[in-house]
């Protein structure tokens, strides 16, 4: 199964400061667990959540994996391919299409013009897609906030030609 | 669910120890990374942190040299009593 990862520097792992194996070569674990062990990964429309995180990776996942809300656990993965495609540019890219979204919703409801604004001060991709997802729960509630997170996550397969 | 925008910058100052120490339960855990999952600060104070616990823990007492050892004794005691 193909999904993606992000990585620090150097392919350490942001939170288990795991260091992966170059490309193609398999890391297991002997259990999976959500947020405890195992190999964590996202799907397309997890990536807005964890853009934060480093540079993107496609990663190939194998054994027992585990859907979880907002990410995927299994028990093997190995790195196919860094996203190079996932660059300064097209990240700030990304940043500004959440900011004319934002900038978008505010010109229809004027209460957001406060949260459009921050959204197209921050110069973090990250924070854009949140705030972004936040403004758009301002205007239309929590499904408001989903489909925002589906919307920019279709701007990054777009961009970015990611696989489904 | 929601996760993620539940949790501030600050309680994410307070929780990084336990986070690193696995004392969070999964929930608290979730809620924590999906919060270091957008926010650029958080994320290079948890780096920082982590690689701080990683490095002083390589040292022992007798790294230290005498003088910085008077120093940040004087620096946290001074701290302790509100000086610094």
């Amino acid at each position: 199964m193909i999904a993606y990862k992000f990585l620090r520097p150097g392919r350490i792992g942001p939170f288990s400061g795991t260091q992966w194996p170059a490309p193609g070569v398999w890391l297991e674990s002997e259990a999976v667990a959500v947020c405890a062990t195992g190999v964590h990964a996202c799907r397309i429309g997890d990536l807005p959540f964890w853009l934060g995180l480093g540079d993107l990776w496609e990663i190939e996942l194998d054994g027992q994996i585990e859907e979880d809300a907002r990410k995927l656990v299994a028990s093997c993965g190995r790195l196919v391919r860094r996203v190079e495609e996932w660059s300064p540019a097209s990240a700030d890219a990304f940043r500004a299409a959440c900011a004319a979204e934002a900038l978008r919703r505010a010109q229809l409801n004027p209460d957001l013009a406060g949260i459009a604004r921050d959204v197209g001060l921050t110069g973090s991709p990250s924070m854009a897609a949140f705030m972004g997802a936040r403004t758009a729960e301002l205007d239309e509630g929590p499904s408001g906030y989903e489909a925002e997170r589906i919307r920019q996550a279709e701007w990054l397969a777009g961009a970015l030609h990611l696989k489904h | 669910m929601r996760l993620g925008r539940d949790i501030v910058c600050s309680q994410i100052v307070e929780l990084v120890t336990d986070y690193l120490e696995g004392a969070l339960s999964i929930e608290e855990r979730e809620r924590f990374e999906e919060h270091i999952g957008f926010c650029d600060w958080c994320l290079t104070y948890f780096d920082q942190t982590r690689d701080t616990i990683a490095t002083v823990g390589t040292l022992r007492e007798g790294d230290v040299p005498a003088d910085l050892e008077d120093r940040l004794l004087t620096t946290f005691r001074n701290w302790k009593e509100g000086a610094a």
